[in-house]
């Protein structure tokens, strides 16, 4: 699905490909340490780029944890909740971004949920409070999302000027969205970001 | 336990009681102030300590509200009901839900609050105060994912503030709960540490405290208000505040955010430092309870103690009063005591037993002789006493007529015994006469008692003088044999004289006295026991009477001298005749000699009757003379006569002055007026005979003279006793008597006379005996002066007449 989803950003994304570049980001915390699902997102300044739902996504529940703890989806993007475990899970989420609510259920529900609003929206489950997961939807095409080395790279980004918008799970609810002005010309152009649950370290 | 009679303060238990007991009170003063002293030390010391404890107890306080309430909260904030009202639920649904949280924790306010602050729904008990302050102060907690807490003044009160954080499962939100601080506060502080409790409040630094709630009344509240709690006071633990005349420990805790204490809630920790020093009423009470309680356990032990000691002592006192008052018979108590009580009460009891010793000894030395273990004078004189007291009661209980008689005795001679045989015979021989005295008697309560030296008396219960004079004569029969004390043979004769109660005398002295002198009359008269007779009684109203008689009658020429004439037995010649006195009263008649000789023996009176006698004798002897009888007259002299160292110069005055030769004169003495005292009488016989006068013993026989005596004396002339030559007849020892004692004085030279010649068988007798003359009845009784020439011309004519045997010649 993800290959797919990069083949159509790729197809995207084709006719700019000849003065792309790449926006490369390392995600650190306040210790310095790689952070690991930190996303990048960059959004055009200006009119916002064409932006469309990805076929699905799922985020499941096995061994009472959401799997992948972090997905992101560009907005309008289904995602399914199949539940792995033998007990029954209580999905939620108050959160702005998605306000949802599958209630106890096993297996796979019909119906997944359709994230239709940009934000970050945080599930948790009613039964098991341990559990938690997020959701950063999207809807900007440009987004990455950092790797074990705290590694993420915006690749064919066209040359103009962005707010980067960075997202880590250790953020506080309280922290304001981490916006950065990015101007991308030719060339890569190499981030890096320090994140602490109060947001960005200069 | 005090007796009342005495002064309390002068009682020995009164005064230990008293000193112990001042001393329980002193040490209990002491110790009570010792004890406020220290606790009050104490309590200032702990003072601090308690009012920061208190702070600790607030800071509890204030957190279990806060944990109760975020508690409930907290669990609300989870209920996924609750959040899904918050989050789905229409405004009034939302409002609703809040305020049933609001309820359910007790507060006064609940909000929801976004993750920035704001208010989105808010339920409020009242109007609804601007909480915004509180939320601030709360958020600058920065408060993440725990609940918050905050007290600040909400509408111008105290209030606890709780944020809760609301989570889905990430914090989305905030719960705030608040209320205001309310009584239960103050009251829980004061309920669990006594302390008070009381809040300022001020907005600002420029305005003054106001008190927000106390425990303290409201004008030390505000005393305490009115203080500048200032920046320094937050660290202090105590400051001393005087309030409304106490004075307050108070202890400054800054609540809520603003610590410098220049605006928010002050809590002030309070205690009286007045209270906290104080004894506790009921710990005072108590140590009053134990102070007393003491107190009466210590008298009570006191008393106890006192009494110990004290009743003891007053047993000794009495006791010693009953030993002075001469009963020592009762014994001391507490001799089984061993403490110095004891020792004393043994003290005063080997006191008393000695006391008692001593007092029967000195009784024995009063009342007993120790020679021989008789009763002396003062116990005889006692025993009589009770002898005519117990014949005066039974007589007046059943009209018996007691009598009580005396008997008294003197033993002749008893100087001579001690002068010859020396003391230690003298006292063996009234030991002897005591136990002869002792077997005479042979009635119960009789009484034998040594009066003086040889002095002995006898008391006889109900006898009359009938009996006593039997007892009289036993008494005498038991002397008659001779007491051997060692190798010497002694007897002892003894004047014995009886008087009765109340024949004799009213009291045991005159009873004593008469018998004492009818004592005296039978030792001059030789003759057995003598029972009282006034006659015998110098001082007897009768013998008074009788000497001034008597003269009267020598002055009236009453007395007569009479002459019995004494007889040659050879020839039957008048050789000589006695000179008698007889009293020839004008009324009573011839008075018989006995009734007027003793007395005047006695009264001394008797000098006057010899003078009177021997100058009647001399003029009679003239007379007779130029009648041509050439007689030697006899007179007799007294013991006083002997003593009486003049005689010899009155009688030479008196032959001088008649011209007559005192060998005219044989003067008869007695044998025991010359043993009254031998060497006076001796001194005078001595000038006597050397004058002329012939000397002769009267009575010979009767008495005791010793040979030895006979032979010193100057005597011419023996008298046998009549009472040898009435019996010499009948008696052969008394014929052997008569005979002896005319031989013995033959070969002294001396003449002999025998008196009592009453027959002509003893004339015979007589003259066959050698006896050279008689002198009795058988040949001429006593006749008057006047018949006497008369008498002896007619024995003349008889005798010239008759046949030489003179028997014949008297009748």
């Amino acid at each position: 699905m993800l290959v797919r989803l990069a083949f159509l950003a790729a197809l995207l994304l084709d006719a700019a490909a000849a003065q792309a570049a790449n926006v490369n980001v390392v995600f650190t915390d306040a210790a310095g340490h790689a952070l690991t699902d930190a996303v990048v997102m960059l959004e055009p300044v200006g009119a916002p780029l064409p932006v469309k739902p990805m076929a699905g996504a799922q985020i499941a529940q096995k061994d009472l944890q959401f799997n992948p703890p972090v997905t992101v989806v560009t907005v309008g993007t289904p995602v399914l909740f199949p539940n792995q475990d033998t007990v029954k899970h209580h999905v939620y989420s108050y959160s702005p971004a998605k306000t949802f609510q599958i209630k106890l259920y096993a297996g796979v529900p019909h119906t997944p949920i359709v994230f239709d609003k940009p934000g970050v929206a945080v599930l948790g489950c009613n039964i098991h409070d341990s559990m938690i997961a997020w959701v950063v939807v999207t809807d900007t095409p440009l987004w990455a999302r950092s790797a074990a080395t705290g590694h993420a790279q915006v690749a064919d980004v066209p040359p103009g000027n962005y707010q980067m918008h960075v997202w880590h799970a250790s953020l506080a609810e309280t922290t304001p969205p981490q916006l950065l002005p990015l101007t991308v010309a030719a060339g890569d152009v190499e981030q890096r970001v320090k994140l602490g649950p109060g947001g960005m370290a200069k | 336990m005090i007796s009342l009679d005495r002064p309390w303060r002068k009682s020995l238990g009164a005064r230990i009681i008293g000193l112990f007991l001042a001393l329980l009170l002193a040490v209990q003063l002491v110790s009570f102030a010792s004890l406020r002293i220290s606790l009050s030390r104490h309590a200032h010391s702990e003072l601090p300590a308690r009012l920061v404890e208190g702070e600790q107890l607030l800071q509890t306080l204030l957190d279990r509200r806060v944990h109760a309430v975020s508690d409930i909260a907290a669990v609300t904030a989870a209920d996924f009901g609750f959040r899904t009202t918050l989050f789905e639920g229409d405004e009034n649904t939302t409002v609703s839900a809040l305020d049933n949280l609001r309820r359910r924790v007790g507060a006064t306010e609940v909000g929801y609050l976004g993750l920035d602050g704001t208010v989105l729904h808010r339920a409020s008990a009242g109007n609804a105060p601007d909480i915004a302050p509180v939320i601030a102060h709360l958020k600058s907690q920065n408060p993440t994912s725990g609940s918050a807490s905050e007290i600040a003044l909400v509408g111008g009160q105290p209030y606890q503030a709780v944020l809760v954080p609301l989570k889905a499962p990430r914090l989305i939100g905030w719960i705030l709960i608040a209320f205001p601080l309310d009584d239960t506060l103050k009251s829980d502080m004061k309920r669990l540490s006594g302390l008070d409790l009381t809040l300022l409040s001020r907005a600002t630094g420029r305005e003054p405290w106001a008190v927000s709630m106390t425990a303290l009344d409201r004008s030390s509240a505000n005393d305490l208000a009115e203080n500048a709690w200032g920046v320094g006071a937050a660290g202090t633990t105590m400051v001393s505040v005087p309030a409304q005349g106490d004075e307050l420990g108070v202890h400054a805790v800054p609540l809520g955010a603003d610590r410098s204490l220049s605006a928010g809630v002050l809590a002030l920790i309070s205690l009286s430092v007045g209270d906290a020093v104080r004894l506790p009423s009921d710990l005072q009470w108590t140590l009053v309870l134990i102070a007393l309680a003491a107190i009466g356990v210590f008298a009570v032990g006191c008393v106890l103690t006192a009494r110990r000691v004290t009743t003891p002592l007053r047993g000794l006192a009495d006791a010693a009063e009953r030993l002075g008052a001469g009963d020592y018979a009762t014994p001391m108590r507490g001799l089984t005591r061993e403490d110095e009580i004891g020792a004393l009460s043994q003290s005063f009891e080997r006191m008393r037993t000695n006391i008692a010793e001593n007092q029967a000894q000195v009784l024995r030395l009063a009342y007993w002789d120790s020679l021989t273990g008789l009763p002396n004078r003062a116990r005889f004189r006692e025993a009589v006493g009770v002898a005519m007291r117990d014949a005066t009661d039974a007589k007046l209980a059943d009209g018996t007529e007691g009598s009580v008689a005396v008997i008294m005795l003197d033993l002749n001679r008893f100087k001579h015994v001690n002068d010859v045989l020396g003391y230690s015979v003298g006292d063996q021989v009234l030991v002897g006469i005591a136990e002869r005295l002792g077997r005479a008697l042979a009635r119960e309560g009789d009484v034998v008692a040594r009066l003086s030296g040889d002095e002995f008396g006898i008391l006889l219960r109900h006898a009359d003088a009938q009996q006593a004079q039997a007892v009289a004569l036993r008494i005498e029969q038991a002397l008659e044999q001779a007491l051997v004390i060692g190798e010497h043979r002694v007897d002892m004769g003894a004047g014995i004289g009886i008087a009765c109660w109340p024949q004799h005398a009213e009291d045991d002295d005159a009873l004593l006295v008469r018998a004492e002198m009818a004592m005296y009359a039978a030792k001059r008269r030789n003759n057995g026991p003598v029972t009282y007779d006034p006659a015998i009684d110098a001082t007897s109203a009768q013998t008074l009477t009788l000497i001034s008689e008597l003269r009267q009658a020598v002055e009236r020429h009453e007395l007569r001298l009479y002459l019995q004439p004494k007889l040659a037995l050879e020839d039957s010649r008048v050789v000589g005749a006695e000179a008698l006195v007889r009293w020839q009263h004008p009324t009573r008649g011839l008075v018989p000699p006995v009734q007027f000789i003793p007395f005047a023996e006695q009264t001394g009176f008797i000098r006057h009757l010899t003078m009177w006698v021997f100058e009647e004798a001399a003029r009679h002897w003239l007379s007779l003379a130029d009648e041509g009888l050439q007689l030697r007259l006899s007179v007799n002299l007294s013991t006083r006569d002997l003593l009486d160292m003049d005689l010899p110069q009155k009688f030479g005055a008196l032959l001088a002055r008649h011209g007559v030769p005192a060998a005219a004169f044989c003067l008869e003495i007695t044998e025991s007026a010359i043993m009254d005292d031998p060497q006076r009488a001796l001194a005078t016989l001595d000038a006597l005979s050397a004058m002329g006068f012939k000397l002769s013993i009267d009575d010979f026989g009767t008495g005791y003279s010793s040979l030895a005596y006979l032979k010193r004396l100057p005597v011419d002339e023996l008298k046998i006793d009549q009472s040898f030559v009435r019996n010499m007849q009948s008696d052969r020892d008394d014929e052997m008597i008569v005979r002896s004692t005319i031989d013995l004085a033959h070969n002294l030279g001396i003449v002999v006379v025998a008196e009592g010649v009453e027959t002509a068988e003893a004339w015979n007798l007589l003259r066959d005996l050698k006896c050279d003359q008689a002198q009795g009845y058988h040949m001429g009784r006593p006749m008057p002066v006047g018949e006497f020439s008369a008498w002896s011309t007619s024995w003349g004519m008889r005798r010239t007449a008759g046949d030489t045997d003179g028997v014949h010649l008297l009748h």
